[in-house]
This record gives structure tokens, sequence and C-alpha cells, in this order.
């Protein structure tokens, strides 16, 4: 039985900032709150707000064809909005893009696809449909990762989801 | 409210002329009824393309913008490609993009699916959404004298503007962009769409430029 940490957003910052990344395109996900919080004041990486999921794709886009390095930073929820953006650009578009994606509501004690209800159990299923490669974050040990999703959304040329496990603190 | 029924109106090709002969180093992202003449005619390594995601356009090119504030961004999108996203016009005017040019082809249908009509066509206007939202400027027109006469100016507004154009629908019907996605063997991934040929182009056009 897994049991998952909260990773506390100052860790997370860290490895983002490690990673090389430019620029967070986010909508606001309670999820991740106190990591957007936290990017919102730091301002490096730069925090861009969008109105909408699909936005945020194909803002992140935009910013790699000039030549970024960004995240985009969403909730299981806006993942589900998101689907064709997600495949019309970052995979049929083969941009290397990366995605941290909130699990709202997962019980730590419970793999994702354990749970009963739809909003945590769809969201790997679903990225296999779609053949974008994801990791859980379920500890601050999982925070290498970060730089590994980048290596391989450019080895893949695609999309890569980061699943954050645990609300961070 | 307007009064539509007075409005003349632009042919696309007619807009698309005035607005390449004012082309210089600007990235251009195209969608919808003005893609296909736009690529035709005027097309360079800085073209971008939207297909696939409707509505994403102006979102595109800001990120574009967004990553290089010295590169001017135009983007010519569709009446009913925008509709599927509205939320973009707050998402560009809170990003405050100084020189982003947002075209909107307002023909009133969607053109390439046989001519359904947009959504509030007579009651809406998207030059008041924009307005709305917080573009810098938004105007409308209907005679290519007056938008070929007030161009240059706008282009030197910080932006983002707006600019809703009046225009006829084509009635063409849609045809896959250059070197598009045919039918992929199964089991293995999709093949890449035109974007995938045509983005790493504008990256290294952009960077060459940087240098």
């Amino acid at each position: 039985m897994p049991t998952a940490e909260a990773i506390q957003a100052q860790l997370f910052l860290n490895a983002i900032q490690a990673a090389g990344v430019t620029d967070i395109v986010a909508v606001p996900d309670t999820h991740q709150r106190s990591l957007i919080e936290l990017l919102d004041c730091t301002g490096e990486p730069r925090f861009i707000q969008t109105a909408t999921e699909d936005e945020a794709v194909a803002l992140a886009a935009g910013l790699i064809v000039g030549g970024r390095r960004p995240i985009v930073q969403i909730q299981h929820a806006g993942l589900y909005a998101c689907v064709n953006h997600l495949r019309g650009i970052a995979d049929d578009g083969r941009f290397p893009m990366v995605f941290l994606i909130g699990l709202l509501g997962r019980d730590p004690n419970l793999l994702p696809g354990e749970h009963g209800g739809s909003m945590v159990r769809l969201a790997q299923p679903l990225l296999d449909i779609f053949d974008v490669a994801h990791f859980l974050l379920d500890s601050p040990a999982d925070l290498d990762k970060l730089t590994g999703a980048f290596e391989v959304a450019e080895s893949r040329q695609g999309p890569v989801a980061l699943l954050v496990g645990v609300m961070t603190n | 409210m307007a009064d539509t029924n007075t409005w003349q109106s632009i042919t696309v090709d007619s807009a698309l002329t005035a607005l390449a002969k004012r082309r210089e180093k600007q990235v251009v992202v195209s969608t919808m009824t003005a893609m296909r003449p736009w690529r035709d005619s005027a097309e360079t390594d800085r073209d971008l393309i939207c297909v696939g995601f409707m509505g994403g356009a102006s979102t595109f090119g800001l990120g574009v913008q967004l990553a290089r504030p010295d590169v001017p961004v135009w983007v010519l999108d569709g009446d009913g490609s925008l509709a599927m996203q509205l939320g973009s016009l707050l998402t560009v005017a809170n990003a405050s993009p100084r020189r982003f040019l947002h075209v909107v082809f307002h023909n009133g249908v969607y053109d390439t699916s046989g001519a359904q009509p947009v959504l509030a066509e007579g009651k809406m206007s998207f030059t008041e959404m924009a307005k709305g939202a917080g573009y810098a400027e938004a105007i409308r027109f209907d005679d290519i004298e007056s938008f070929d006469a007030a161009l240059d100016e706008l282009l030197e507004v910080d932006g983002p503007v707006l600019i809703e154009l009046i225009s006829e629908p084509t009635g063409e019907s849609f045809k896959e962009p250059k070197g598009g996605a045919a039918v992929h063997p199964t089991g293995e991934r999709p093949q890449p769409s035109a974007l995938a040929a045509i983005w790493p182009k504008v990256r290294d056009s952009l960077a060459a430029d940087a240098q």
C-alpha cells in the first residue's frame, strides 16, 4: 500500500528552478495552491495565468517556439478539459511539453487507479490513451523526475505529465 | 448596438494583401478562412498555423510574443474560432503583449463546414468584447479602404490590438494543410501534424535573429 507524502512548496520550486524552467503557465489548482502562491510571489520562473487549460497548452507551445522552457500547471479536471489541445498541439505538433497535474482528492494510501471516483482514477488511463508518458510525484524524493521529464519530452518530441500525488504544503 | 444591416464587407484576399505589404519580421499565426490564402501568397519562415485545436491561435501567438517581446506577432483569427475560446481575450489582455495584433475575420458563419451561422450573429461584437476584456485598442472595419488607411497607425499602437474585419465568406471547404497527417499504421504513434514540421523553422528563425 503506498503512503504518498506532501511535497513542500519551496522544495518544489527549487527543483523547478534547477530544471531550468523559464515559465509556469497555469490555471489555478487547489491541489498545488502553496506552490502557486510561492511561484506568484517569487517571479522566477515567470508565472503566466490563463483562463482555460486549452489556452495554457497553446501558450506554452508558443513559448517553446520562442525558445523558452515552460511547464503547464493544471489540475486533473483541467486535463480532462484540454485533451484536444493536448492531442492537437503537444502530441501531433511534437512539442516537448511538460505538465504538472494535481490529483486533487487523491487518497495518499491508494494508488490513483484504486480510487472509486473518476477524477483521480481516470487521469493515468487517459494519458495512456493519448500516449503521454507520465510519472507520479509521491514524495520529495521524486522531484528529480522533473529534469527527467524534460529529457523524456525532448527525446519523444511530445508531452510528458508529472502527477502531483498529494496536495503541496 | 451596431446596425449590422448597414455593414459593407471586405474580401479576405484584399485584407491579406493589405497586411502582406506591411510584412517584415513578424511571426504570423493563421487559422481558418485566412490560413490557406495567406500561406499561398505570403508564407515565410515565420508563419505558424492553428489546425486541429480550434480557438488556439491567439494564445499560441501570445506565447511567442511573451517569449520574444522584440518580435511583433500577428494573429489571423476567425469568428467561430475565437468564439470557441472567448476566455482567451482575458488571457491576452492580462498579459498585455505590446506588439500583438489580433485580426478577426468576422464573416458570420462557419465557412468551411457549410456556412452555419456563428452564434448571436447580428447581436454581438468582437470589438466590444475585446474592449471589455481589456485590450489596449479594438476597432471594426467593413471596407478595405478604411482598413488599409488606418493600418499603419494601428501597427504602431502599444497592444494588444484587435481588428475586427467584417468579411465575406469564401465558401471554400476545409483542406488539410500542406504536409498534413495521413492515415497511420495501427499501433504506432499517430503521424505528426503539419505544424510539427513548421514550428521548428520558426524557432530557428527567431533564434538566429537573437544572436
